[in-house]
């Protein structure tokens, strides 16, 4: 009962919300705020273990709160109440709010009824509801081009509904309950008893969790929705897709992994690399975020398939961490385009001085994503690396995968150097810091970042707790040192001191030394071989930033999964108007065809019958 | 409390040296570069003077708090990774934080100072610094690839990725890794040169068509400090190459005490010092590549080295 009690607080919650908004549109948000602050309340009261069961047109429904879902709940609800709170002020004064924090509201408990469902068609409702929700905020900035992007996404994601319903129909089929526990019990998700089921339940899945080639709708998306759902888009949506994987993996027996790392490790190695080639070359922090997105649950998808101890945490440690630094990254890009107007790297530059603080967290984000020791990104890649290594001996895997993060320094400095660093111009001079409203959920997100990197124990027990529950390995994690399975490790608490230690010892002595004598001049008065640059003269280098890396990649930049979609799209096009052809909707030939057909019988009566 | 005492000494010894010995390495190639283009060149000990008068200097000058610390992430990765690596046989040296942390943890570490330092020359704004940036991190995704292609290799051959293992290994049996996979060492000398930014990679700082690039913009106790940072650094890659590959130096079983020390650092100087030669002297008399020939230029045969090492090493396992 306490779990329904939950929906309906978020369902009355989202309701007054979307009614207020008539009243008063500055309460909307906080009413939206509120809503989710009572819910994680409440739900953070639920006993673990509590179960609500239903019986529905002929169906068990069956929720729990268990620590696999818990899990990825606390991913949901904790980004989701941040990106509230941001919204509050990120939100002011735009059109239709009300629209705007019930669909936020709804998806957000959506995406909590996904993690809590603990059978079959209870996870498919939510995971519906989730996506038309977040449908609704993907078209909710109704300018041009958004309704293409936006039914991109609709018709990918009811790919996978239509795969994913397939599968519960087999099940049902086969098995005759869509229990999850008995399902596993049963073995439903090996590839050895009936391959369609995870292979279907899988597309589903990766179509959420953007893995290539079923990735295109998300750059699109991602970009044209409000960053403050973005955040909760990127950061706790996709990783629903990861919940559903690891779902399928906790199904598997020993034979069938092979298949899943195979298949799942290479999508997501490739995945990786070919979107950070692609958000190397963006010209706007939204697109270059986008593509990020999807690259970094290339890792988390590679990690998850190999299925062993250390992948799997890898996979669920990159979801937390994921959810930090890429919401946190989100949620910047917003705030820069609340004050300065745009994302685009040709058009805003030097905003440090104006933004410190946001600065501060992008910084601190971008680190956690590059994977740069002694930030939280560090252990996930590490894992990850280890875990391909030591564990399931996939050496060109890694490379791959080490190339794509390698890649990826390119654009974590192209993200900060295009909106934060480089020439201060005229044009930015007006530009402020965002709200506190909007600065206090960020740099609580890049605290997560922080502190992961140090004690990455605090992710490592619930982790454990979870995988545990699904019965996967999760024996061995410690609050600081890292081992892999061949007995070598890092300790992390010594090298977040080492590297504090030294940072302030010499940061301390390049400003002590000579302070009187060192003074800070602006961005015009460099060294530009004599010729003295005038305050008007734009020095700005943006455009084309990599364009010697794109010339050295060549080819892989003129692939593009878009146009082979289109190219599909067409074929089956042409191929429809052929049918119409025949079918042509006259009743006549129809008629035509009947009688046809009636001759042909009487005919060839003697032969046929 | 001595315990405590005895690290920090090792800790100090430990930079001191490579220092020492990288702002000598720097000299000895102005040397070397002179005495090939027939000039008698700067003494062996210049660096230090131009360190001396760089510090000494009294008007500094910077863009910003990013622009100020860009020294200090350079000099913090070199440090932090020298004391994660190493520097002679066990028992030899100070052990430091050798058995903290692993092979691609110092990987991962490296790259931190070059990434600080190009936060700094953003801030500048100066349009060379960061065509210079960005030709650098693309040479960098460039030279990665054989270097992990090879020290892969090496994991999986050896079953460790643990750089003292790997010393230990090499101790016991008196095999040079280098000989043991010589594909994945050549793929590394491959992205050594890389690393060492020198011609025919020289394409960041290429004076005549950036006029310094990053650099330009620091001056006075930055470039410095960036100079003092840079010189850790080279030691701390040509001694990490040293270990995995060269057998390290020292001989505990033979000499210890005070003439362990100093034979085994006789042996690191010279296997260094010959290591550096490699990419010094073909910068001698290569010009420079463009970027993207640069990068291109990794993945070609270094890359095949390194899938061949890969290929070796799964067939010639070694368990110890």
């Amino acid at each position: 009962m306490e779990l329904m009690i939950f929906f309906l607080i978020i369902t009355a919650g989202t309701l007054i919300t979307f009614f207020i908004d008539d009243i008063s549109r500055k309460l909307t948000g906080y009413a939206a705020f509120l809503t989710i602050l009572t819910g994680i309340v409440y739900y953070a009261s639920i006993p673990m273990g509590t179960v609500w069961q239903m019986h529905l047109l002929g169906f068990d429904l069956k929720w729990m709160r268990s620590p696999a879902g818990d899990f990825f709940a606390w991913i949901v609800l904790g980004l989701g109440l941040l990106s509230l709170m941001y919204a509050i002020k990120y939100m002011e004064g735009k059109a239709r709010l009300g629209y705007f924090y019930a669909a936020f509201l709804v998806s957000l408990g959506a995406m909590t009824g996904v993690t809590i469902s603990r059978d079959i068609v209870s996870l498919f409702i939510f995971w519906e509801i989730m996506t038309w929700s977040s449908f609704l905020l993907a078209i909710y900035k109704a300018y041009y081009g958004v309704e293409t992007k936006g039914i991109k996404y609709i018709l990918f994601s009811s790919m996978g509904a239509y795969a994913m319903l397939t599968a519960i129909v087999f099940i049902v089929h086969y098995y005759h309950t869509t229990d999850l526990n008995t399902l596993w019990q049963a073995g439903a998700f090996g590839f050895s008893r009936h391959w369609f089921i995870p292979a279907f339940m899988l597309f589903g899945f990766a179509v959420k969790a953007a893995v290539m080639p079923f990735h295109v709708w998300a750059p699109g998306v991602y970009t044209r929705t409000p960053m403050a759902y973005t955040s909760v888009f990127s950061g706790a949506m996709s990783k629903m897709g990861i919940f559903g994987m690891l779902l399928i993996v906790a199904g598997l027996s020993r034979l069938d992994i092979g298949w899943i790392r195979f298949i799942l490790g290479w999508a997501g190695g490739i995945t990786a690399a070919l979107a950070t080639l692609q958000a190397v070359r963006q010209n706007d922090a939204k697109d270059l975020l986008a593509y990020s997105s999807i690259a970094q649950l290339g890792y988390i998808v590679t990690a998850l398939s190999t299925g062993t101890r250390m992948g799997l945490m890898a996979a669920l440690y990159l979801a937390v961490l994921h959810a930090a630094f890429k919401g946190a990254l989100f949620l910047v890009a917003g705030a820069v385009e609340k004050q300065a107007g745009t994302t685009d790297f040709r058009e805003v530059s030097g905003l440090i001085v104006r933004m410190p603080w946001t600065f501060f967290t992008a910084l601190i984000s971008v680190i956690a994503l590059a994977g740069v020791p002694p930030l939280g990104g560090f252990v996930g890649k590490w894992l990850v690396y280890e875990s391909l290594i030591t564990e399931t001996h996939s050496y060109f895997l890694v490379i791959v995968i080490f190339f794509a993060s390698t890649a990826a320094f390119l654009y974590a400095y192209r993200f900060l150097f295009g909106l934060f660093l480089g020439q201060q111009e005229h044009n930015t001079e007006d530009v402020h810091e965002a709200s506190w409203w909007m600065l206090v959920p960020m740099l609580v997100l890049s605290l997560v970042s922080i502190l992961t990197g140090v004690f990455p124990g605090l992710v490592f027990k619930p982790a454990a707790k979870a995988l545990s529950d699904l019965h996967l390995p999760s024996d061995g994690w410690q609050m600081s040192i890292l081992h892999n399975a061949w007995n070598n490790g890092v300790d992390t608490i010594t090298v977040g001191s080492t590297i504090v230690i030294l940072f302030l010892l010499t940061a301390a002595f390049i400003t002590l030394k000579g302070r009187k004598n060192t003074r800070r001049t602006g961005t015009k008065d460099i060294s530009t071989s004599g010729e003295i640059p005038q305050p008007d003269d734009n020095l700005n280098f943006q455009s084309g930033f990599f364009q010697p890396f794109e010339r050295a990649i060549g080819k892989p930049y003129r692939w593009s999964m878009d146009r082979i979609w289109t190219d599909i799209g067409t074929s089956l096009a042409a191929f429809f108007r052929f049918l119409r052809k025949i079918y042509t909707g006259n009743a006549q030939t129809y008629v035509f065809y009947v009688i046809v057909f009636l001759i042909i019988l009487l005919l060839f009566r003697k032969q046929i019958f | 409390m001595e315990n405590w005492l005895y690290e920090l000494t090792g800790f100090v010894l430990t930079i001191l040296l490579a220092f020492t010995v990288g702002m000598f390495y720097g000299g000895l190639r102005r040397k070397v570069i002179a005495r090939a283009q027939n000039r008698i060149g700067p003494p062996v000990y210049q660096n230090f003077l131009d360190l001396l008068k760089l510090q000494g200097k009294t008007t500094n000058i910077h863009h910003g708090v990013m622009s100020h610390l860009a020294p200090v992430w350079v000099i913090v990765a070199a440090t932090a990774s020298l004391l994660f690596i190493p520097v002679l046989h066990g028992g030899l040296w100070f052990p430091n934080l050798t058995f903290k942390g692993d092979l691609i943890f110092l990987l991962y570490l490296m790259v931190f100072g070059s990434l600080g330092m190009a936060l700094g020359v953003g801030e500048s704004g100066n349009p060379n610094g960061a065509i210079g940036v960005s030709r650098g991190l693309s040479l960098m995704v460039g030279y990665e690839i054989p270097f992990v292609l090879s020290l892969v290799a090496v994991m999986l051959q050896f079953h460790t990725t643990s750089l003292t293992d790997l010393m230990h290994y090499q101790q016991l049996t008196g095999h040079w890794i280098a000989l043991e996979n010589p594909f994945a060492f050549l793929s590394a000398l491959f992205a050594v040169l890389g690393m060492f930014h020198y011609s025919p990679f020289d394409i960041i700082g290429a004076p005549a068509e950036l006029a310094s690039g990053p650099m330009s913009e620091f001056g006075g106790k930055y470039l410095g400090s960036l100079m003092t940072g840079g010189s850790i650094f080279a030691f701390v890659k040509l001694v990490l190459i040293t270990d995995i590959f060269l057998g390290g130096a020292g001989h505990p079983e033979l000499y210890t005490g005070l003439a362990g020390v100093l034979i085994g650092l006789g042996e690191l100087i010279l296997k260094t010092f010959l290591l550096y030669m490699i990419p010094v002297s073909i910068g001698i008399v290569m010009p420079r590549f463009r970027t993207e020939q640069a990068v291109r230029f990794f993945w070609k045969w270094p890359l095949a080295f390194g899938i061949t090492g890969i290929i070796w090493g799964l067939y010639h396992q070694i368990n110890f």
